[in-house]
C-alpha cells in the first residue's frame, strides 16, 4: 500500500485518537469497540484495499491492452501523472466536476432543506403526499430515471420542446437540449438533483422533528420572527445533518457518471461534456490506457478526500467540545 | 444531543473513508462477469459459450445453432449469450483474458478485430482455414482478420448500407434517382424544407459520413513501414469531409450531435399521415422491414410492409463521384475463439456448423451477407438483395490499425464529423484531430 491509503485512513485514526485524548477519569481503554470494529475493516481491506493497491501499482506502469493479455508491464515511474496532468483537457474535465459537483450538491442542499421545512410546516395529508413523492421519485432506478429524462427532452419527440412550442416559443421547434454543453448539464443537473432531493429532504425532516417545540415558543415568546428562529434556532439544531448530507452530496455528485454517459447515448459533444467518472471510463475502457485511468482515479481519490476534509474536521472538532 | 452528534461524526467519516476509497474503484471495476458460464471442470462434454452482438442475428438461427450442436457434440451445451454493440470491446477486454469467463467463440465487429488479433486474444485459426471455406470467404474480412500472417478471426457475415427514398416526394419534384454524387447533394438540398429533410443524418454519424470520404478516393488512415498515420489531411479526404459537411449543412434537419438515430422512422408517414420527415435517409439493408405502409401479420400484430409500394419507397446505392456506386462502409462481424477456451475443440466444431452450406445459406435468407461468397445467392435476386450485393462488393474497411478500436472507444470520429457538422472549418478540423488520432493508431 502507500501515502494514498495512509491519507485515506486518517480520517478514521483520527477519531480514536481524540477520544484517547479525552479526560482520563472517564475508564480505561476498552478492548471491545476494536474487536467490533475488525469485520468492518477486513471487508474495506479485501473489498477496497486489493483494487487500491493495484490501481496504484498499475498507475506507475506502462499498462495497455497488450499487458492486459499478458505482456509483462513496464515500471514508469510517474510519467503517466506527467503525461496526465501536462494535458490541458484533463484540468478543463477536473474544473468543470468540481463545478458540477458543487452546484448540485448546493442546490440539492438547498432545495432539501426547504422541502424538509414545508414537511414540518403542513398537515398530515398534504406531508404524507409529500413523503410518497419523494419516495419514490427515491426508489426510482437510475437508469430509468435518466431514460424518463432523456425522453422528456428528445429533439424529435420530447415533451418539453412540445410544450414550449405549444405557449408560443417556436425556436423550440426540434431544439436539441444536448448538444450543447451549457443545455446538457442543465437538463443532467435536473436528473442528478431529482434523484438526490428526497434523501436530503427526509434526513433533514427527521432532525426537524427533533428540534423541541418548547424552544421554539419560548423563542417566539420572546418576540423572534420565523426567520429569527430559523437562522438562530432551528439551522443551529439540525446542523450536523445538513453538513453530513452536504457532504454525502459533494462526494457523490464528484462521482457522477452513468447519468451523464446514458445521456451523452443520446447524441451530445462528448469531449465537452465528460466529467471525471467519464473521463476515467474513456481513458481505460474506451483508449485501453489502463495506466492513465488508475492515476486519473488516485487523482480523483486524493481529490475527495481533500474536499471532504474540511467537513469531517469540523464533525470531529464538534464532537470534542 | 452530544451523543448524537458523536454517532453523526463517525458515522460520518466511516462513510467518508468508505467513499473516498471507492470513488477510485469505478474506472477499473470490470463489469461483474457471468458466473452462470463456467465450465465446471468437466473434461469433454461440455458446456461452451458464444457471444452474439446485439440482435443482427435471429432466433432462428440460434435454435439452430444451438440445437445442431447438442446434436453432433453429444453431452455438450451451447449457451448464446447477447452482447450489446456499445459495450462489446470493453466486455472482450475484460472477459477475453480470463479463461473462467471467456466465451469460447465469440463474435466481433470487423473493425474491431484487430485491436484483438494484435495481441493474441484469439486462437489460431490458420490449420481449419481451408476446411471453412478457404479462399471463398469475403478476402477483405479475412484480411481484417490476420495477424503476422496467421488467420485469428473469420468473417462471420456481412452487410451493406444503401439509400432509402420516398419516391412519391421525389417524383413529385421532379427528381429521379442520382447517378453521381454531386447530383445527389443537389437533389437532396432541393427537396430540403424545414420540417423535412432532404437527406436525414445525424452530424456524428460517421459509420455513414466517410462514404463520401471514400467516394474521393480519400483514406482515414495509411500504414507505411508499420506505423499508421491518420489521413485526415490528406486532400481527397478533406474533398470529402467538405462534400459531406455540404450535405448536411444544405438537406439535414437533424442535429449536429446526433448518432444512430432510428432514420427508417423519418420515411414513413406521420400517425395521422403527416408528411414524413425526410425524403431520403441512408441505412443498412435490413431497416427495409421498419420502413412501408402499415399492415397486419400472422399475429395480427401492425407492423410496416417493408415497402411493397414501389411507386412511394425505393432504394438506390449511393452514387460515385463519377456515376457508378460510392464504397459505403462495409458492415459486418467476424468471429473468433477466444485463445484461453478451455474446450477449443467444441469450439472449433461449432465453427463448422456456422461455415456449414446449411447455416451460410440460413444467414442469406434472413438478409446477413453469408461469410462464404459460394452462398451469397441465398440473398435473393430482388432489387434489395442486389443493391446489397452490388453496394458491398465496393464497400471498404476502417483501417485495420491496433489502435483503431481505441480511436473508436474515445469516440474520437464522432467528435470530428459533429465538429464538421457544425460548420467548422475542414481543413483546420482535420489537422487537430489527425494529432490526436496518430498516436493512437499504433497503440496496441
Amino acid at each position: 500500500m502507500s501515502a494514498t491509503s495512509t491519507v485515506a485512513s486518517d480520517p478514521a485514526a483520527d477519531a480514536p485518537d481524540r477520544r484517547r485524548e479525552q479526560p482520563p477519569r472517564r475508564r480505561r481503554r476498552p478492548r471491545l469497540p476494536y474487536a467490533l470494529l475488525v469485520p468492518a475493516v477486513a471487508v474495506i481491506l479485501v473489498a477496497v484495499g486489493y483494487p487500491v493497491y493495484w490501481q496504484v501499482v498499475t498507475s506507475l506502469q506502462e499498462f495497455g491492452l497488450a499487458q492486459q493479455f499478458g505482456a509483462p508491464p513496464t515500471f514508469v515511474g510517474l510519467d503517466n501523472y506527467a503525461r496526465l496532468f501536462m494535458d490541458p483537457s484533463l484540468w478543463a474535465v477536473v474544473v468543470r466536476s468540481l463545478l458540477f459537483c458543487l452546484v448540485n450538491a448546493g442546490l440539492t442542499v438547498g432545495i432539501g432543506v426547504a422541502l424538509a421545512l414545508l414537511m414540518n410546516a403542513v398537515g398530515r395529508v398534504p406531508r404524507l403526499v409529500l413523503q410518497v413523492a419523494l419516495l419514490l421519485a427515491w426508489a426510482m432506478p437510475m437508469v430509468a430515471a435518466v431514460t424518463v429524462f432523456k425522453w422528456l427532452f428528445d429533439w424529435r419527440s420530447g415533451v418539453v420542446n412540445w410544450l414550449l412550442v405549444a405557449i408560443g416559443l417556436d425556436q423550440y421547434q426540434g431544439y436539441s437540449w444536448l448538444a450543447q454543453p451549457m443545455t446538457f448539464f442543465l437538463v443532467a443537473s435536473l436528473v442528478v438533483v431529482w434523484m438526490s432531493v428526497p434523501f436530503v429532504a427526509l434526513s433533514v425532516f427527521a432532525a426537524l422533528t427533533q428540534v423541541s417545540d418548547e424552544v421554539l415558543e419560548a423563542a417566539a415568546i420572546d418576540g423572534a420572527g420565523p426567520w429569527q428562529r430559523f437562522w438562530g434556532i432551528i439551522l443551529p439544531m439540525v446542523r450536523p445533518v445538513i453538513s453530513i448530507v452536504l457532504l454525502l452530496q459533494i462526494i457523490w455528485d464528484l462521482r457522477v457518471f452513468a447519468q451523464i454517459r446514458i445521456l451523452q447515448d443520446a447524441g451530445a459533444p462528448i469531449d465537452q461534456t465528460n466529467l471525471l467518472g467519464n473521463y476515467i471510463y474513456e481513458l481505460g475502457l474506451g483508449r485501453q490506457d489502463f495506466a492513465g485511468a488508475s492515476a486519473v482515479s488516485i487523482f480523483v481519490l486524493l481529490l475527495t478526500v481533500l474536499l471532504s476534509w474540511p467537513y469531517v474536521r469540523s464533525l470531529l472538532k464538534e464532537d470534542e467540545a | 444531543m452530544k451523543r448524537n452528534r458523536l454517532v453523526v461524526a463517525s458515522v460520518a467519516s466511516t462513510i467518508t473513508l468508505a467513499m473516498a476509497l471507492t470513488a477510485c474503484s469505478s474506472g477499473s471495476d470490470a463489469p461483474a462477469d457471468d458466473e452462470s458460464t463456467s465450465a465446471d471442470g468437466t473434461p469433454e462434454p461440455a458446456d461452451i459459450t458464444l457471444w452474439l452482438a446485439g440482435p443482427d442475428t435471429p432466433d432462428a438461427l440460434r435454435d439452430y445453432l444451438t440445437s445442431t450442436f447438442e446434436e453432433e457434440n453429444p453431452g455438450s451445451t451451447l449457451t448464446i449469450e447477447q452482447q450489446e454493440w456499445p459495450d462489446l470491446v470493453t466486455s472482450l477486454t475484460t472477459a477475453l483474458p480470463d479463461a473462467e469467463n471467456t466465451p469460447d467463440v465469440t463474435e466481433i465487429g470487423n473493425t474491431q478485430s484487430p485491436t484483438f488479433t494484435t495481441v493474441g486474444a484469439f486462437r489460431d485459426l490458420t490449420p481449419l482455414y481451408e476446411e471453412l471455406g478457404g479462399d471463398a470467404l469475403l478476402p477483405s474480412f479475412v484480411e481484417v482478420g490476420m495477424a503476422e500472417g496467421k488467420n485469428y478471426s473469420l468473417p462471420y457475415y456481412f452487410g451493406s448500407r444503401y439509400m432509402f427514398y420516398r419516391k412519391d416526394i421525389w417524383t413529385a419534384a421532379g427528381l429521379e434517382a442520382p447517378t453521381t454524387l454531386s447530383e445527389f447533394s443537389d437533389a437532396v438540398k432541393e427537396l430540403h424544407t424545414d420540417s423535412q429533410s432532404g437527406f436525414a443524418i445525424g452530424g456524428q454519424d460517421w459509420r455513414n459520413g466517410i462514404s463520401w470520404v471514400f467516394a474521393n478516393d480519400g483514406e482515414l488512415a495509411v500504414e507505411e513501414d508499420g506505423k499508421w498515420t491518420s489521413t485526415l489531411s490528406d486532400a481527397n479526404t478533406i474533398k470529402g469531409l467538405e462534400q459531406w459537411q455540404d450535405v448536411f449543412e444544405g438537406a439535414s434537419n437533424v442535429p449536429a450531435s446526433a448518432m444512430d438515430v432510428a432514420y427508417w422512422d423519418f420515411l414513413n408517414d406521420g400517425t395521422d399521415g403527416e408528411a414524413p420527415e425526410a425524403a431520403t435517409i441512408m441505412a443498412p439493408n435490413w431497416a427495409r422491414w421498419s420502413i412501408g405502409d402499415l399492415t397486419t401479420n400472422d399475429d395480427g400484430e401492425e407492423v410496416r410492409d417493408g415497402m411493397v409500394d414501389d411507386s412511394k419507397y425505393d432504394i438506390f446505392g449511393l452514387p460515385g463521384v463519377d456515376g457508378g456506386l460510392a464504397p459505403v462502409f462495409a458492415g459486418g462481424s467476424n468471429i473468433g475463439i477466444s485463445a484461453q477456451s478451455q474446450h477449443p475443440e467444441l469450439a472449433e466444431n461449432l465453427l463448422r456448423i456456422i461455415f456449414s452450406e446449411e447455416y451460410q445459406t440460413m444467414l442469406g435468407e434472413n438478409g446477413l451477407g453469408p461469410a462464404n461468397s459460394d452462398y451469397v445467392s441465398s440473398l435473393g435476386d430482388d432489387k434489395f438483395a442486389q443493391t446489397m450485393i452490388d453496394t458491398a462488393a465496393v464497400s471498404q474497411l476502417t483501417p485495420a490499425a491496433p489502435g483503431w478500436a481505441a480511436v473508436e472507444g474515445a469516440s474520437l470520429y464522432e467528435q470530428l464529423f459533429q465538429a464538421i457538422a457544425e460548420g467548422g472549418d475542414v481543413t483546420e478540423i482535420a489537422a487537430e484531430y489527425d494529432e490526436k488520432i496518430t498516436p493512437m493508431l499504433n497503440n496496441g
